[in-house]
This record gives structure tokens, sequence and C-alpha cells, in this order.
């Protein structure tokens, strides 16, 4: 366990610094972040001016290795724009971005995984035909587009919720967090759905197909045979067989919607930090870029990390190695 | 309860009656919500402009000299001003004025201000000033490096900082606890979510009728029109073109438009060599300009890729502004006409047309990229081949910057809320590299002695009438020379629920304190 952990922590610090490294290449291309800070009439004198306050007056080669250095030491560099600690510009708006998604991913799980069993464990029944059908909308449906939908429908046609923003927020050792009060809960039903359809559909169709390899096993027949009931045997036997893809489904997914729920968010104006990543990618703001991109590495490795803990726990026979 | 005195009985009615007003005053406490296009990046003025940091710059802090919705200039934290000579202004500035903190507002703020600007990232916010000096606790002296006729206007820019306040906190944390002498105190700020401004009751104007205003970011249109139906804000910026019809029909909105200050323009390459066009440069030539000009219908644009929802321009500035020629309109100098703009390109020697590069953005004007496309097919007509080079805002300040080593033909904005054309003549027509200062966005490397000598003359009069007349003489220079062609000023559009008065501000930034809202 020490020893994989280990090469866990080696393969992790090599993502990190990878993904720094072609950041800072790729924002060397995408235009000069000082014309974003200046008025459009700058003379020279003050754009050098603003260069030097920012700290672009060096070559990317010093910008970089300043910006290594003071990384070694815990400082992550200012944003260009917000000219605030990067860092704490990304982390206080994780907790609602974290937020949204794991409401949207439990709500993936409670309806994908029943759902997949029983269409799974029916492939040829009515029903099963008509979650697989709207499983397909769910995947093809885009994101932006449902959004804008559920607000006009449940908004401003029936104004059962609210359409965009986050509601009261409760402070709780620093972090705001809205999954505490009623008008939270109203303000994140819709960018919630609107995040967890696809999803939803994609462990659907993984769970079912799962089921259905797994049904043709031998050990399902024994199961049966010894007097297992039904439900013990799909859920039980079968269930727990089907589950390694759809759980590496579920962490990539989850990785994915923490780092870039901005559709979303930018939809619902929600206070996420998805939308942090777009403004900067149009403003040039390196330092929120790479920082960002880091700490979107590291959410993976660490998901990553855990589904591989999962496995353990549900497949006795993968150890970690 | 029978024995009830008809005194008791009065005096409890009368109880009544008092809780009732209370409750009344209670919800007589009037509240706003402004739906905002982005969240401002910033609340310390010195930290950066855009326009949600404006908005909130101008609820938190005051100006020397404040501008108006309609861009006229009036008083603000200055009474008034005088000119000692050519080159020195004397402020007299107002008492009694506190920032929020309590501190009083004495000529040392303003001194510590202007020295504060020219070491931060905003030099150019002082930079027709030369020297400051308080002369006593209310009264400054500026000197300008030149006779400058529109230094206030230029101060309306400027916002007074507490210099006590400001060296304590340091400019990171000024982003995040401002302090100003402003009509708005900050209450709340959530990131992205929402900023709460509370009314400052000694505020030296008088006390803001509206007591919380809060301002939510919505950067999607559609949601921005959804949240504004549903009720959850009152006051929306930037109304989606598309919507604008679906807010109208709706009972109980409206939609506030007013022409902007931005005006849309086409800068030409003059120089002999064009980086685009292969040979000679064509637009050296005032006729094939003016062909071009004839050859852009701006009417069409406006009807079909702006929905209507923007104004052809006649000038380069707007009517209100200082240097405005009064009664010169570009469209009706050069009216749409393609055979005619045939004629001058056959005269100029170019029948057959030529091939050049339009660069453009495509996320900073309203349908920009729509423009250049139509451009594209106007010009096509007088047989210009127009390729477009369209590219998001972060990648064009930078390709496009002077020395325009890259372009020939260039479509951005202009705006000049100063209210004087003097500043953009300077920046955009004066000779490159003559004078510091001068022409430094000068994209086409227009260069005519004759305006250069106009410009020099106007900053160089203390004189505001000198100046306007000299800067009508350039106006009608430039008109007859088109150096670049106007095309249109976007419009602001807003809508608010019945109830809420907005007076649209021509510099876009809405002001609660001139707002008002009823039940």
């Amino acid at each position: 366990m020490f020893g994989y952990l280990l090469k866990r922590m080696i393969q992790m610090s090599l993502v990190l610094w990878v993904v720094s490294v072609i950041v800072f290449l790729m924002m060397s291309f995408t235009g000069d972040p000082v014309f974003m800070v200046v008025p459009i009439d700058a003379t020279d004198a003050e754009i050098a001016q603003a260069r030097r306050i920012l700290g672009l007056d060096q070559s990317v080669l010093v910008q970089y290795w300043r910006f290594i250095s003071s990384l070694v030491q815990g400082d992550f560099g200012n944003s260009y724009v917000f000219r605030q600690p990067a860092l704490k510009l990304i982390l206080e708006r994780l907790p609602a971005t974290v937020e949204m998604v794991l409401v949207a991913m439990a709500l993936a799980l409670v309806v994908a995984i029943p759902l997949g069993v029983y269409a799974g464990a029916n492939p040829n029944s009515r029903i099963s035909r008509i979650i697989m059908a709207g499983s397909l909308l769910g995947i093809s449906l885009p994101g932006f587009w449902v959004g804008m939908v559920l607000i006009f429908l449940f908004a401003v046609h029936w104004g059962i919720f609210p359409s965009s923003g986050r509601g009261d927020t409760v402070e709780i050792f620093g972090l705001r967090i809205s999954l505490l009060t009623a008008d939270g809960w109203r303000h994140i039903i819709l960018p919630a759905l609107t995040l967890s359809l696809a999803t939803m559909a994609i462990l659907l169709r993984m769970t079912r197909a799962g089921m259905m390899e797994v049904g043709r096993q031998d050990f399902m027949k024994f199961a049966r045979a010894k007097g297992a009931t039904r439900r013990d045997v799909l859920y039980k036997h079968g269930l727990k067989n089907a589950l390694i893809p759809v759980i590496t489904i579920f962490g990539l997914q989850l990785g994915d919607l923490i780092a870039f729920a901005t559709i979303t968010e930018t939809i619902f104006s929600w206070p996420g930090m998805g939308k942090l990543l777009i403004d900067s990618i149009y403003r040039a703001d390196r330092p929120v870029i790479v920082v960002y991109l880091m700490l979107v590495a590291l959410i993976f490795v660490v998901i990553n990390f855990l589904v591989d803990i999962v496995y353990t726990l549900i497949d006795p026979r993968i150890a970690l190695k | 309860m029978k024995y009830l005195s008809g005194k008791a009985l009065r005096t409890s009615a009368l109880g009544l009656a008092v809780m009732a007003t209370t409750a009344g005053a209670a919800l007589a406490e009037k509240s706003v919500t402004i739906g905002l296009t982005a969240d401002p990046s910033h609340l310390y003025p010195l930290a950066g402009e855009e326009l949600s940091s404006n908005i909130m710059y101008y609820h938190l802090y005051d100006p020397l000299v404040k501008r108006g919705a309609d861009l006229s200039f009036g008083p603000g934290l200055a009474e008034s001003w005088e000119n000692v000579n050519d080159t020195t202004w004397r402020f007299k500035l107002r008492e009694g004025v506190k920032f929020h903190n309590g501190n009083d507002f004495t000529a040392e703020d303003v001194v510590f201000t202007v020295e504060k600007a020219r070491e931060s990232i905003r030099p150019d916010l002082v930079a027709n000033i030369a020297s400051i000096a308080a002369v006593n606790d209310h009264t400054v002296e500026i000197t300008t490096p030149k006779p400058y006729a529109v230094l206030p206007n230029d101060l309306a820019e400027l916002l007074i900082l507490d210099s006590d306040y400001t060296t304590e906190t340091g400019d990171e944390k000024m982003d995040l606890e401002p302090m100003g002498t402003g009509p708005y105190m900050l209450d709340e700020w959530i990131k992205e979510e929402k900023l709460v401004l509370n009314a400052f009751d000694g505020y030296w104007a008088g006390e803001p009728r509206i007591d919380t205003v809060t301002f939510r970011p919505i950067t999607n249109p559609a949601t921005r029109t959804a949240a504004l139906l549903t009720g959850e804000v009152d006051v929306i910026q930037d109304l989606a073109v598309r919507d604008v019809d679906r807010v109208k029909r709706e009972e109980g909105f409206e939609v506030v438009t007013r022409p902007s200050l931005l005006n849309v323009v086409l800068a030409m390459d003059t120089r002999a060599k064009s980086p685009t066009i292969e040979g000679d440069n064509p637009m050296v030539d005032q006729r094939v300009r003016e062909a071009i000009a004839r050859a852009i219908d701006t009417d069409a644009i406006n009807k079909i890729v702006m929905n209507g929802l923007a104004t052809p321009s006649d000038q380069f500035v707007p009517e209100s502004h200082i240097g405005y020629a009064d009664g010169m309109s570009f469209r009706k100098m050069y009216p749409v006409g393609i055979e005619k703009a045939k004629e001058l390109m056959a005269e100029a020697g170019y029948a057959d047309g030529f091939t050049m590069t339009l660069d453009a953005t495509n996320n900073r004007y309203v349908n920009d990229a729509q423009i250049a496309q139509a451009l594209a097919s106007m010009l096509a007509k007088i047989n210009i081949d127009l390729k477009l080079n369209i590219m998001p805002k972060s990648n064009f300040w930078g390709y496009i910057r002077v020395p325009t080593e890259q372009s020939s033909f260039i479509m951005s904005g202009w705006d000049v809320p100063a209210g004087d054309a003097g500043s953009m003549y300077g920046a955009l027509f004066y000779t490159r590299d003559k004078k510091e200062g001068y022409g430094q966005v000068n994209r086409g490397s227009y260069s005519n002695p004759e305006l250069d000598a106009l410009v020099d003359q106007a900053d160089a009069t203390p004189s505001i009438e000198e100046r306007d007349r000299l800067l009508q003489e350039a106006s009608k220079l430039l008109l007859a020379d088109i150096p670049m062609i106007p095309v249109h000023y976007e419009q602001d559009i807003y809508a608010v629920r019945d109830g809420v008065t907005l007076v649209p501000r021509v510099d876009k930034f809405i002001w609660a304190y001139d707002m008002d809202v009823t039940e």
C-alpha cells in the first residue's frame, strides 16, 4: 500500500509539472495579457509600466522559473486581471461547484443504477425500451439547451424554481454551503439536473450492458438455483460484478463535471469555478489558468486513486500494486 | 373589557396606528436588484477598468468633477474651479465631506490619489497632470504640462481615495474592502453571485433614495431575461437583441434604449505598402477610400445585422462632444452608391479592384463577426476581395497594435467618455512617432500636417471655445480626407420592471443614486 501511494505521488507530481509546462507554452500563443489590462489608447510607457507591475517584462523562461520557484514555497502567483492570489480565487468558488456536482452525481446514481439493472435484466420489455430511448435523449441533448428549456418551463412559465443564482448560504468553517438551506435546495435543483442528465444516461447504459453481460454467466444461474431471490441475484451477485466499469466511468465523470461544469454554471449563473476558467481564457489570465488546470489534474489523480480503492472493496481479487 | 373607557380605546387604536406606520416605514425601505453581464473584477479604482468595475467605482467613490448621465460636467468633490493661468488650475474642494469610515475628505487625499495613480496600472488617469499641490485643506492647485482646456473632464475619471485608509490597507485588500465618499458602501460581495451595497446616510449630496442595491452577475443573456421575467431582478443590462420584442410584449416590463458612445470604425492603411495588399497600396488615394465609404451601406447593416438597434454614425464623435462639426454628416457626404464608387475606383486606376484582409473581433462588439461578413459582401460589389481575419479580443489588441505590421484594414470601436474629440484625434490620427503621447493608436499610419497642427493648437489653448473651434476644423478635415470610416454607434439596451426609474447614462455606468423604485 505504501509503495503504491508513493508511486502515485511521483506520478502525480510528474503530471502536475507537465500540465504547468503545457499551459505556459500554450498561453504564449493566446495573446498578450497586458492588452487586456491597459486602456486601448495606452502609450508605450504606460504599457511598459503595466508589464512591470504584472511581472510580464521578463522572458517566458524567466516567468516560468519565477512561477515554479514561488510555487515550491506555496505561492501560486497572482491573477493579472484580479490582482489577487490565483489559488484563492479558485478555492473560494470551489465549494459551489463541488456542491452542484455532488447533487448531480447523486441524482445520476439514484436514477441510473435501478433503471440500468431493470433494463439489463429485462432487455425485451416495453419499459426497458422506453428507458433506453430516454437515455439516448439524455446523451444527445446538449446541456445548454436542456438548461434553457428547464429555465423557461420551471422558472419563467410555472415559477416553481428560481432561474439562476445560488440562493441563501450558510457558512461553516469558512465554506459557504447552500445545501443546508431550503432556498439553496430550490436553487440547486435545476442546474444539478441539467448537469446530471448526460452522466445519468451514460451510467444507465453502462449498468445495463454490464448486467446483460453478467446475466449470461453461470454463477447467476447457480445463485438462482440455490434459492436466492431474484432481487438478491440481481443486486448482490449481478450488479456487484457489473459495477467495475460503471465505477470507472463514474470517477471520470465526477472529475470531468467538477473541472468543466462551465456551461451549466454560465447558464444558471452559478458562482462556481468553471466560469472563472472561461473568463480567464478570454482574458488571457495565465496564472489562473495554470493553477486551475493543475488543480483539475490533482482532482483527477485523487479521484482515480479513490476509484482504485473502491475496486478492491467491490472485487477482492483486485489488489493495489 | 366591557368597562374599557373611550380614552383607553382611542389609545389602543392609536397604538395600532403607530404600529401600522412603523410597518409601513419598514416596507418603504427601498431596494433594487440589478442583473449585470459580469461580476466586477475590482473595487479599487486604480487596479484596472472594465464596465462592471466602473459601475461599482462610481457608487463607492466620487471624482472631483461629476459626469452627468448626458455627459454634462459639473461639480463633484470639487465645488468650483478656475484657471489661475494657462497651465494652472485651482480647485476649491467641498467642505464637510466624509469617507464611509468617518475620515474627513481633504486636499491631502486628492494629492495622494494623483500620486498613487501615477505609480499604478492606470497612469493614463493623470497623464495630463504635471504637478499637484495642496494650497490649504480644501484647495488644490494642479498644473498641466501644456494648456489643456478639458482637464475637468479628465478628472471625472479620477476617483478620490482616502489617503490614510488606502495606505494602511494596501492595494490587494483595497479590492475587497473599498472606502470612498460615494453614495453607497459595500455590504457584502460574494464573488460571481452578488454584490450588495447599502446607502451611505452621510452622503454629501443627500442620502440616496434606494437603501439597498444588489448587483447580480448573469452572463448568459437568455438567463438574464429569464431572471427579469421571474422577478428575481428588477433591472437588466444588455438585454439580448432577440429578446427585445419578447420583453416588450410582456405586461409589466419596459425596454429602455439609448445610443452608446462606442463608435465602430474602420481604419484604412495609408502607407505606400500595406501588409496584406500586393503591390502598391490603393488606399493611399483618397478616391479609393471614398469608394469604400460609398460601398458600405450602414443602413443595411443596421437593419439586417443589428436588428435596427444601432445608430449609423455621422461623424467620428457624437454630437454632445467638443469638436463635433455642426451640421456635417458622413452619410450625406458619401451616400451609398455602387456606381459612383466604381467610377471613383476607375478614376484611381483600380477598376479591377484589389485584395486585402480585414482584421476584426468576434467577441468584443455586438455582432462584430457578422458585420465583418456583411462588409466583405458589400466591398465585393466594387471588386475589392475582402478576406476576413477574425479573432477573439484577447489576441486582437496585440495583433493590431501600432506599428500594425500585419494589418491593412481594421474594424474596432472607439469611445470618448471625456466628451471631447481631442484625445481621440490625437491618439488615432496624429502622425505616428512625432510626439510622445500622440498617434499611439494611429493604426492606419495616417499623416497629415494640417491635422497635426490643428490638434497641437487645440491642445495648446486654455479656452474651451477655441478648442471646440479648432477641433471642429479637424473634424471637417477628417470627414473630407476619410482616414477612417465611421460605421455605427451600438445601442445600449436595458429592461426594467414597471415601477423602476432608470436613466440610462451615455457612458453605460448604471448609477443607483439616480434611480428610484416604487412598488
